[in-house]
């Protein structure tokens, strides 16, 4: 067992750290737009884990959390981070492992260059956690699927080219009659809906999506007709596998300011740092965010080392979630008065970090499936 | 387990179906050709709980790929999967 990491991971860690720290400056908790994700893409972030022979980078899953975690904690939004790493981990993954070589041609190399921007489409009203309440259809018409229904919540839908999305295609077989479809954006009956307004990462933005008689070329279903949850699952394990690692950045440059700020801030004549009450407090916080990572690193060499993961990347994502939450709270409380004001984005680093709980399976999902694990 | 017929498995998984999802089937609705997935009695959490059951009390480990509408369609289907797993071992 080795904890360090090798020296081109390191290599490729500080490049990642350094080029964060020069993006260019956005309106603060405003949305990213193409100028922001070109410039991540400048830097490698959109095609981290894309094959290489579409232009991506090849990485496999603790490599790319290793990038995502750097990009964050380089100072990187974490909205914007987190629309990349959807891009990613929700979506690129599915293409560059269902995709017939046409689709792939036509699009990875665009994702991997940020050019084309990727938006995964599950989320409907009635269809959170549970995928057989599934209303969106798609039926067979010669050599298309006609796509009807509505996606409730897409992120990265009001920039996206190309919408991975998933629909019924044998109603009869509950959610095992789905089906992985990718839909560019171009496609006549398809709508992508006001922005909506977020609690947080709202770096990321989304909306509805909604098809109506949307006719999608065969060559865009991802994998074999009916197998769209084995394809979905497969993505969500990368997604909560890789994807927290975003947090493990911005709670360490949280951490950061915290230490920084009980250093500098004096009360009764000496550094609030001094007292237990904060010390100890601090303590915590570093305790949460090296267990969670561990736990996160843990889960992405499990996938990189084709073991089965759902149940290593369910228990990483609570952990992650769990932590940035409880270091959220207490970082308000750390910077106390400041820490209810806008200015240094405490309070926002909470409402970016609650969101971790109720994306790709919500925490209490992970939960179950730890305990299904362990055959509960 | 070996020599468990496909009877044999379908009679346990019926028992299992019944008192995990059904509330014990009180009135005997469940039968091996019942749809379990156009009734909506396997779900994906559900499924997630027959496919850890097959693992512990069968040594039969599904993988995600072969979670499919064919092979999960009844308990018939559901045994035959089994019986032929165990028929490799």
């Amino acid at each position: 067992m080795d904890f360090d990491l090798s020296p081109q991971q390191q290599q490729r860690v500080d490049h990642m750290r350094a080029g964060a720290g020069k993006l260019p400056a956005t309106e603060p908790d405003g949305i990213a737009g193409k100028d922001s994700w070109l410039a991540a893409a400048e830097l490698g972030m959109t095609g981290l884990c894309l094959p290489t022979e579409h232009g991506g980078g090849g990485l496999g899953a603790l490599d790319t959390a290793l990038c995502l975690e750097a990009f964050c904690a380089g100072g990187a939004d974490t909205g914007l981070a987190f629309g990349i790493a959807a891009h990613l981990l929700a979506c690129g993954t599915v293409l560059a492992d269902h995709a017939g070589e046409p689709v792939r041609a036509e699009l990875l190399q665009g994702l991997a260059s940020g050019t084309v921007v990727a938006a995964n489409a599950m989320t409907e009203d009635d269809a959170g956690s549970d995928l057989s309440r599934l209303t969106t259809t798609a039926v067979a018409d010669g050599d298309s699927y006609v796509l009807n229904g509505r996606k409730s919540f897409v992120s990265n839908a009001p920039l996206a080219d190309v919408f991975i999305t998933y629909a019924a295609t044998a109603p009869s077989a509950g959610y095992l009659g789905m089906s992985a479809f990718a839909v560019p954006r171009t496609l006549p009956g398809l709508q992508v809906g006001s922005l909506l307004a977020k609690m947080g990462l709202n770096g990321c933005a989304a909306a509805q999506v909604e098809f109506t008689d949307c006719k999608v070329p065969g060559r865009y279903l991802l994998g074999p007709e009916n197998q769209g949850n084995s394809v979905f699952q497969r993505s969500m394990t990368w997604e909560r596998a890789c994807l927290p690692a975003i947090y493990l950045g911005a709670m360490e440059g949280q951490l950061a300011q915290c230490v920084d700020h009980a250093r500098s801030r004096k009360q009764f004549g000496r550094s609030i740092g001094n007292f237990q009450a904060i010390s100890h407090r601090l303590a915590t916080m570093k305790l949460r965010l090296e267990t969670s990572r561990l736990l996160l690193y843990r889960a992405c060499w499990y996938l990189d080392q084709g073991r089965p993961a759902v149940e290593a990347a369910a228990l990483a994502k609570t952990a992650v979630a769990e932590a940035a939450v409880a270091n959220a709270l207490d970082a308000v409380q750390v910077f106390g008065a400041r820490g209810c004001l806008a200015a240094d984005g405490i309070g926002q680093q909470l409402q970016n970090a609650i969101p971790l709980n109720i994306f790709s399976g919500t925490t209490e999902m992970q939960r179950e499936v730890v305990a299904k694990s362990m055959g509960l | 387990m070996a020599t468990q017929t496909r009877e044999d498995i379908s009679s346990q998984l019926l028992t299992f179906i019944r008192e995990s999802f059904l509330a014990g089937d009180p009135e005997g609705e469940l039968d091996a050709d019942t749809p379990l997935l156009e009734l909506g009695i396997l779900n994906s959490l559900n499924t997630a709980i027959l496919v850890a059951h097959l693992g512990e009390d069968y040594g039969v480990h599904v993988p995600l790929i072969d979670v499919t509408a064919t092979t999960f369609k009844s308990v018939r289907t559901l045994s035959e999967l089994v019986h032929e797993s165990l028929s490799r071992k």
